[in-house]
């Protein structure tokens, strides 16, 4: 099978690896680089639950191949934490509760990074289409929207 | 209800936020074992089948593969805790032949090196089917008696049950209505699919399981059973579970007692983990429901008979089922003070995937025949249905009939009156806008749902409680938390009852070789089954505690208490000795003792206590399209007492979300046998944009057998959100949906031949 090499950034550390030409992201993460907090849901771009950035886009990396993120920037949650300092959009989801199972949460937190990071203040309306391709069975989505507009709120300082 | 707790009563935050929130979380597909094969399985593509001969010599011979476990090795596991009941029972358990009885039925597995390798041996295998006649629908192979789709006929289980005199309860009614609605087959669609474990057989007979199951002791019990060793070799460790509701409420159709054959034979251990695809087309669903009611009730609004029939669909293996009938029976029967009652229940075998557990367990079918029949009944006699609940209902003080029980707490009128101020149902005029494309409506619905399985089936829970040196305590418990915060909710209690800081507690994680029995995470249980052990080992804990304390302070045992991780007099608070010092000092500073404080409690709790509650929905309809949005949701629960009231409000949202996908979007279909929405574009779940705003209306009835005053709550939050929609709908439109899921095609059939009076 053919084998290509690629260069990616993986939460800011530099990876050169060797990866399947068919091999997707989500593989790349678990496989090789036992980043194991993006989850399989579907592997059909269907539940999120896969979701990491890439160059700061929310990405299915269920239905991205590793191949074709040569030379870019990847973030999954593993690098949200700065030293034992969780995120807003983290501490935010444990205080309000946007917990459950915990399965969907990797995902949707990475979709809401990218959203935070393009506009610090968006509507309730915007957060849920930002996290519209997040599947959730457990939390009915009403803390976590709440959850990242209240990461929101602290992340532009406000209390 | 009173206040004066520490820590009950608070929205303390998850014990497991942390892990989740920076994925460190580990759940069963993220695990990797030293030496670990990969295993597929081979399903039948037919719906009914006679496996006539199977080749595999060519995938045998394929490197990479392991081993290689055939229908004719590895039994089914049927009948569930019905059959553990019993010897006889337990022997009935595992079903062997060489039939297939769905598409998707495992006729064998293989484990290979990979997971490539094992989908390719899959290929090189050649299956020899005799075809056999399938029959689908439940109603046709309950008459058929030509298609045999187990060797004791189509009929799993059938129940009648009478109370009162149905037809004296007729003939004392002013009106009788009759009507038949029917339920889908809702899946769990957890976002973790259902179906992932690792088997690791060791040859020296001892067995580890890894697996998400909702219970785990009991799970031990099947697979020792199944494999004859002894329960004690079996172990079964659960790590995090993404999601559950009923979905992993045994043993999954064909993969652990699979990935323990193939392991056994290869001598290493096995993963299996299914895929979507496969979660959606061969595990366990809810159970559809065909139910005909006729209700008797007089001009002033009193029920006074009620007939049931229901035609459940089991699909092709019956594992849940009794239960699933007993609960409908439950609701049926036991809501409503309705003095005449007959109640019939058929579970029928069809060549489908099989259906088992799911949140509410039979009610929320029940619920939707149930409190669309009481809309209809409201709607004849001009009243309104709150009012026509609340001359029905059975309250605290009354006698269920079904478990013949005295009903001690009952919140069910404040979650009418709370709910209803909430939605503000007095304001929204009913029925006035039918006009123009797009109508509004409001709809509500009641529920009641038991808290656990005490009457009927094994219900035990157990805890242990252990105070360290440091005053620091470790709570052992098999309590399995699939997501809801169950864990969370034991750590309150036992803090409350142990007087000291919820975060010097560490619960153990859940597996049967370090925690005693339990009987799984189901039935809205672990709050208050669990709860209960929690609490009774604490205060042993506690007790033996004081004792020591009594000695070393020289006080009365009597006048002693704990706060705050201090033991004081109560009389006299200035003599206080901190658990910490008093720990350290008979652990390890007094060499004549070296004692561990250990509390223990094992046993069924005293009772079934139902949680009640009422929906509410407000909803748009265009009366074009037939397209439904979901304007406002309110739940009102009676939980008895709120141990965490976030983890309650999330148990709302989460349930009243999934409502909305039963009431409008969720339901497999089947063609032929075959699953044809085996994904998430298909199989609409809820998300994000389509969520309206939800109101949790939490009501404190206090159960005087519960921990603090608790029940459960994690089912009943779903039970009947359908109905409200339903009847929503039909304030909006005035057309009776009686079909779910009320999609936007059969709405708009209906209003096509709606002719409004
Ligand atoms: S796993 Fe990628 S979208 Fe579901
Ligand atoms: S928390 Fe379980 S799927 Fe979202």
């Amino acid at each position: 099978m053919a084998r290509v090499n690629i260069k990616i950034k993986v939460n800011g550390k530099l990876q050169e690896l060797g990866v399947e030409a068919h091999e997707t992201l989500l593989d790349t993460l678990r496989e090789r680089l036992g980043l194991l907090a993006a989850k399989y849901g579907c592997g059909d771009g269907e539940c999120g639950a896969c979701t990491v950035l890439v160059e700061g886009n929310a990405t299915l990396s269920c239905l991205t191949l590793a191949a074709h993120v040569d030379g870019k920037d990847i973030e999954t949650i593993e690098g949200l934490e700065q030293g034992s300092h969780l995120h807003p959009l983290q501490e935010s989801f444990v205080e309000q509760g946007a917990i459950q199972c915990g399965y969907c949460t990797p995902g949707m937190i990475m979709s809401a990074k990218a959203l935070l990071d393009k506009d610090a203040d968006p509507s309730e309306e915007k957060v849920r289409r930002a996290i519209s391709n997040n599947l959730c069975r457990c939390t009915g989505y009403e803390k976590p929207v709440k959850a990242i507009l209240e990461a929101a709120r602290r992340m532009r300082g406000e209390k | 209800m009173k206040n004066e707790f520490s820590v009950v009563g608070k929205s303390v935050p998850r014990i497991d936020a942390y892990d989740k929130v920076t994925g460190r979380a580990r759940y069963c597909r993220d695990l990797k074992l030293e030496g670990m094969l990969h295993a597929k399985l081979l399903r039948s593509p037919y719906p009914h089948a006679r496996v006539k001969a199977l080749d595999v010599s060519r995938a045998k011979s394929h490197p990479a593969v392991k081993a290689i476990a055939t229908i004719e090795e590895v039994p089914k596991v049927v009948g569930y805790w019905w059959n553990l009941r019993t010897e006889k029972g337990m022997k009935k358990m595992f079903m062997q032949d060489n039939v297939v009885r769905f598409v998707g039925d495992p006729v064998l597995g293989v484990a290979a090196e990979d997971e490539d390798s094992a989908e390719e041996a899959l290929s090189m295998i050649l299956v020899q089917y005799e075809q056999l006649p399938p029959v689908f629908d439940p109603v046709e192979s309950m008459k058929d008696q030509t298609i045999k789709i187990h060797e004791r006929g189509n009929i799993a289980f059938h129940v009648l049950k009478e109370y009162g005199d149905i037809e004296k309860g007729f003939r004392e009614a002013d009106f009788v209505i009759e009507n038949r609605f029917v339920t889908s087959k809702q899946k769990h669609a957890t976002i973790e699919p259902i179906g992932s474990c690792i088997a690791d057989y060791s040859p020296s007979g001892k067995l580890s399981v890894y697996s998400s199951t909702q219970l785990p002791h009991w799970s031990r019990m099947y697979l020792a059973g199944a494999l004859g060793l002894p329960s004690s070799n079996v172990r079964i460790i659960k790590p995090y579970t993404g999601g559950a509701f009923g979905g992993r409420c045994g043993l999954i159709h064909g993969l652990e007692l699979m990935c323990c054959h193939l392991s056994k034979k290869a001598g290493r251990p096995v993963k299996m983990s299914f895929t979507r695809k496969e979660d959606f087309e061969a595990t366990e669903g809810r159970h559809p429901f065909l139910v005909e009611l006729r209700t008797g009730f007089t001009k002033e609004g009193i029920l006074t008979a009620n007939s049931i029939k229901i035609v459940m669909d089991v699909g092709a293996y019956a594992t849940h089922y009794i239960g699933v009938i007993a609960d409908a029976l439950s609701t049926g029967v036991g809501l409503y003070r309705i003095p005449h009652v007959k109640f019939e229940g058929y579970c029928v075998y069809t060549n489908k995937s099989l259906n088992g557990a799911f949140r509410g367990y039979g009610n929320p079918q029940m619920n939707f025949a149930q409190e669309s029949q009481m809309d209809i009944v409201a709607e004849k006699l001009g009243m309104d249905p709150i009012e026509l609940r609340l001359k029905n209902y059975r309250g605290a003080g009354e006698i269920d009939p079904v478990f013949n029980e005295k009903i001690l707490s009952c919140g069910l009128k404040e979650c009418l009156f709370q709910g209803a101020e909430k939605i503000r149902w007095k304001k929204k005029s009913r029925r006035s806008s039918r006009r123009g494309k797009i109508r509004k409506g409001v709809g509500m619905s009641c529920l009641m749902h038991g808290t656990g399985a005490r009457f009927g089936l094994p219900d035990p829970a157990s805890a242990i409680v252990l105070i360290n040196a440091d005053g620091s305590v470790s709570l052992e418990t098999a309590a399995a938390d699939d997501g809801q915060g169950n864990k969370t909710g034991l750590v309150q209690i036992a803090a409350e009852e142990l007087g000291i800081d919820w975060r010097k507690i560490s619960v153990s994680d859940t597996d049967t070789d370090t925690t005693p029995l339990d009987g799984g995470t189901h039935g809205s249980r672990q709050t208050y089954c669990g709860g209960i052990a929690v609490r009774k080992a604490a205060a042993q804990a506690k007790k033996s505690v004081l004792v020591f304390a009594s000695k070393h302070l020289n006080t009365p045992q009597n006048r002693l208490d704990i706060r705050e991780g201090v033991i004081y007099d109560t009389k006299r608070p200035s003599l206080n000795i901190s658990l910490a010092d008093l720990m350290r000092k008979i652990q390890i500073e007094d060499l004549s003792l070296c004692e561990q404080i250990i509390g223990a409690a094992t046993g069924v709790a005293p009772s079934m206590p139902p949680t009640y509650g009422a929906h509410f929905a407000e909803v748009e309809v265009d009366t074009e399209t037939g397209g439904v949005r979901v304007l406002r949701l309110v739940g009102a629960f009676d939980v008895g007492k709120a141990i965490n009231p976030a983890h309650i409000e999330g148990q709302i949202a989460g349930g009243e979300v999934m409502g909305i996908g039963y009431a409008l979007t969720e339901g497999l279909v089947i063609e032929n046998g075959k699953v044809m929405n085996s994904n998430f574009a298909d199989y609409r779940i809820p998300r994000s944009c389509d969520i309206p705003r939800i109101d949790a209306v939490i009501v404190e009835s206090h159960e005087p057998t519960g921990p603090f005053g608790a029940k459960g709550i994690g089912e009943a939050t779903m039970i009947g959100t359908a109905s409200a929609i339903a009847n929503a709908i039909y304030d909006a439109v005035g057309v009776r949906m009686k079909e779910l899921p009320i999609t936007q095609e059969k709405i708009l059939v209906a209003l096509q031949s709606f002719n409004p009076p």
